[in-house]
């Protein structure tokens, strides 16, 4: 290996060290946070390594912080959106991957436009809209309002599922006068399963994350989800930077689990939809 | 069977599409498309808080105060300097990352898992860390000037500093994104083309720019108009960073419309910044429709 091809290859690698410390840091300082005591955070100074003798003490804090609703809410408000979402854009995808009808063009275009569409845009209609109905401050509302922006993801993604199951396969069951809406459940929708889980995914945790319409929306916060409660730590200080980053870790580590298992179909999905809308 | 049963089958056909597609149309109707056609009308009355039902149509009033307030053009400003940053440097770094770690080593897994935490930490708890990072007396970033003996610094308080802030965090949560449509776009290339480039005696820079990167031209594309639309959108971690502030150097359109609709008051106001809004994003949208477009024509051809 010749002198100049070595000092490439160590390039290679110092360059992956330093992108390696850029993206792991933050969170790896999460961690080490929700591990560090008080005292040094604030006086004495961050001890940079991980202190796993500190838990007790962080499970402790953690017990005075009200995570356990908040993630409840959370877990409401994700299943609820991925339930809705999977059962309206399955029947969209099915429509869009195997008929043809009139306005089927506008309807790609709709899908498309709510991918550009800032939610704040509707923030303020919707929030008249939740007043009339009294789905102000109630989970339902926020469900509701959500599913608007991840009813299209799930969509794409099970569209482009659906067109790669040739039509040979329900064939010969609509030949049979089997209805429709069963050769979508029984036939297609089986075949597809990798498919609905990574909507499912994207769709859940689109409802984990949100923040905007949770925090417009809920008012009572035996209602809040983790996104706002979390939030609720900024600009106060009674609650321990350890309790706080301790509370964040608990709430991103089931993201980052599910997001790098399934991150190529999420990328297939979300890209899907930019192409061909 | 008769005619007549074949008729009316062949009626009933026409009509399944209709029933796959009405539900969830009729669902985007409501929940999206109407607020949108509403939040147009509202930007034309004087809605406030108190009853947002109702509100007296004013015309372009909004509009006139709006092209008034310098803090409008301050907000514009801010939407499109951090779009554009964000997707320069989120962009670049994605690329840059995605080129790194093609082609396989030891630990490639895992290093890719790390490459990818900015993407998956959900943006409250991704605006918490970085928050704390910043914070201005025990954060680790002044922790690390002070100790080097450039003193603190106010990273989100500073008019200077605090759009830079935001972005850094910006672009820890888009390049990874970007890293992964682009290697994807990578997997693409023949290995054999990069090979023969090389016999031939191509230098890295040249198989690059000849090779690699029409390969992963419509990939960079695709990702740059994803990032651009996400800024503009994005709300969370501008919010609960800077609130907008300093002196409104961080206040994008989507902070803005949230401040003056539930901290003014003035839901008629907030619409007409949503209908900027909704123009920036539409006009984004096309430019991409039309790329696109013309994409696929060159392709077909």
């Amino acid at each position: 290996m010749s002198f100049n091809k070595l000092t490439l290859k160590f390039l290679r690698y110092l360059l992956i060290g330093v992108l390696v410390v850029l993206a792991g840091f933050p969170v790896y300082w999460m961690a080490a946070t929700a591990l560090s005591l008080n005292s040094e955070l604030y006086g004495t100074g961050q001890v940079v390594w991980p202190q796993p003798q500190n838990f007790p003490e962080l499970m402790l804090e953690l017990g005075q912080v009200p995570i356990g609703l908040w993630l409840f809410n959370t877990l409401l408000i994700a299943a609820g959106g991925t339930v809705l979402s999977l059962t309206l854009g399955s029947l969209a995808g099915y429509a869009l991957s195997r008929f043809r009808f009139h306005g089927k063009g506008v309807v790609g275009f709709l899908l498309f436009m709510t991918q550009v569409v800032p939610e704040a845009l509707i923030l303020v209609p919707l929030y008249a809209m939740f007043i009339t109905f009294g789905l102000l401050n109630s989970l339902t509302g926020l469900v509701l309002a959500n599913v608007g922006f991840s009813l299209p993801v799930a969509c794409f993604v099970l569209k482009g599922a659906m067109d790669a199951v040739p039509y040979e396969i329900e064939e010969s069951a609509i030949i049979d006068n089997c209805p429709r809406f069963s050769v979508l459940t029984m036939i297609i929708l089986p075949l597809i399963m990798p498919s609905i889980a990574a909507a499912a995914v994207v769709a859940f945790f689109a409802g984990w994350n949100e923040f905007l319409f949770a925090s417009t929306f809920l008012m009572d916060r035996g209602n809040w989800p983790a996104s706002v409660g979390l939030a609720s730590f900024v600009g106060q200080y009674e609650t321990p930077m350890s309790a706080v980053m301790g509370a964040a870790l608990v709430f991103s580590l089931p993201a980052i689990v599910f997001f790098l298992l399934i991150q190529r179909k999420i990328v297939a999905g979300l890209t899907a939809g930019a192409v061909k809308g | 069977m008769s005619m007549r049963g074949s008729k009316l089958r062949n009626g009933t056909t026409r009509l399944v599409p209709y029933a796959f597609i009405l539900p969830p149309m009729i669902y985007l109707m409501v929940f999206m498309f109407w607020p949108l056609a509403r939040q147009m009308y509202m930007s034309l009355t004087n809605t406030r808080i108190i009853n947002p039902n109702r509100g007296r149509f004013i015309g372009l009033g909004n509009y006139e105060r709006l092209f008034e307030d310098p803090a409008f053009y301050l907000s514009l400003r801010a939407t499109l300097v951090y779009a554009v940053l964000a997707v320069i440097f989120g962009v670049t770094l994605g690329v840059i990352s995605a080129l790194a770690i093609d082609r396989p080593f030891k630990g490639r897994t895992i290093v890719r898992a790390i490459l990818l935490f900015g993407w998956a930490v959900p943006n409250v708890a991704a605006s918490l860390i970085w928050l704390w990072m910043y914070n201005d007396r025990s954060g680790v970033f002044n922790r690390i000037t002070e100790y080097l003996g450039i003193g603190r610094f106010g990273w989100l308080t500073s008019t200077d500093l605090a759009l830079g802030a935001i972005l850094a965090v910006t672009v820890w949560q888009v390049a990874p994104f970007v890293m992964l449509v682009v290697l994807a776009a990578l997997q693409s290339v023949p290995h054999e083309v990069r090979e023969a480039a090389r016999i031939d005696g191509a230098d890295g820079l040249n198989t690059f720019r000849a090779v690699t990167l029409p390969h992963i031209r419509p990939a960079v594309q695709l990702a740059s108009l994803l990032v651009c639309v996400w800024s503009i959108r994005r709300f969370d971690i501008i919010y609960l960073l800077t609130g907008g502030g300093p002196v409104g150097t961080t206040s994008t359109l989507v902070v803005k419309i949230r401040q003056t609709a539930f901290e003014g008051h003035e839901l008629g106001m907030a619409s007409a910044y949503g209908a900027v809004g909704l123009v920036l994003a539409l006009a984004i949208a096309s430019v991409h429709y039309v790329v696109e477009q013309r994409r696929m024509k060159w392709m077909s051809r």
